[in-house]
């Protein structure tokens, strides 16, 4: 099955139709995927900014890290729920943008960037916690911040329909 | 009463050539959005904290400081973004009750935010209790949340 059928077999299922249907979906989902998002994506760069040692310097980083971890995934979970509805709802509209693609690789390149990082340089944490992190915490810190901004700014603009991004 | 101003905007060359731009008014809409992010994130390191929750081995008063320049900075972006999508659009922003509501909750946001929370969250914990620090929290982000939800329904709903 390819992805295009699939995106097919979900845009046909009555509960999405009903959902693109109805006036109400699109705006409270839409609404509340945003909103979520901010707030996921705004305590992520809270932690990044002390990772890069631009904000925070005075509090160890394990603890802004470990501390606002649950609430990064309150946000992270509704953003995620209400995102896969806004996906569920009209698969078709989303299938034909690059930059709708663009926004899920860089998510699944986030991840990885944060494995990574709490794989390796996170383990020497007791060396660097309340002074200056080594380098390779500040590249994990610079790329999370670079991919999560281009993740919220692309979404946005799935909302134009540019002829270079569209390719069905 | 207000009316005319937001008509003159409308007739001002800047009002249409953000609303026929290509990338520009997108753009704009972006670096609105990447404001805000850094806003709540801000606010939240802060309230979390009022709630008693968060990164509690730190006083509120410390939390607060660090968070506060990031927060006027991320506020000014706001604005500088802001005003240019108003006058790309200011008639349908006039007509918009999504946008008034917004501008009144904005600025009892702010207000209360530079004013009382700024209070609570510099005064000694011991002296304010742990009841106002969670009051001020919730009503913080209560309010905030409400100020993006008016503002993303304008483009949605107006």
């Amino acid at each position: 099955m390819s992805l295009r059928t699939l995106f097919e077999w979900v845009d046909a299922f009555p509960s999405s139709i009903a959902m693109r249907e109805s006036i109400f979906a699109f705006p409270v989902l839409l609404t509340v995927h945003v909103v979520s998002l901010v707030m996921f994506a705004g305590l992520v760069m809270m932690m990044d900014l002390r990772l890069l040692g631009a904000a925070y310097r005075g509090t160890p980083f394990s603890e802004v890290q470990a501390r606002l971890f649950p609430w990064q995934m309150v946000g992270m979970v509704v953003t995620s729920i209400a995102g896969l509805l806004l996906f569920y709802s009209q698969p078709m509209r989303y299938f034909g943008k690059l930059l709708y693609w663009i926004k899920m690789g860089l998510i699944v390149l986030a991840g990885v960037n944060a494995m990574l990082f709490h794989f390796t340089t996170y383990r020497s944490i007791a060396k660097w916690d309340t002074t200056s992190p080594p380098l390779g915490a500040k590249v994990a810190g610079v790329l999370s911040l670079a991919m999560w901004a281009c993740i919220v700014a692309f979404g946005r603009l799935t909302a134009y329909d540019y002829d270079w991004a569209t390719f069905e | 009463m207000l009316l005319p101003l937001f008509q003159w905007l409308e007739g001002l060359q800047v009002s249409g050539w953000l609303s026929t731009s290509t990338y520009v008014g997108p753009l704009i809409n972006v670096f609105h959005l990447l404001a805000l992010v850094i806003v709540f994130g801000s606010l939240l390191i802060v309230d979390v904290r009022l709630l008693g929750r968060g990164m509690t081995q730190q006083p509120v008063a410390k939390v607060a400081r660090d968070a506060r320049p990031w927060l006027i900075g991320a506020l000014i972006c706001m604005l500088l973004t802001g005003i240019p999508q108003v006058l790309s659009i200011p008639i349908r922003e006039y007509h918009s009750p999504f946008f008034w509501m917004k501008m009144r909750l904005l600025l009892v946001a702010l207000i209360f935010t530079f004013t009382l929370r700024h209070k609570v969250t510099m005064a000694d914990e011991a002296r304010v209790g742990p009841v106002w620090g969670k009051v001020v929290g919730i009503v913080s982000i209560g309010l905030w949340t409400w100020v993006a939800v008016e503002g993303r329904l304008i483009g949605l709903l107006s």
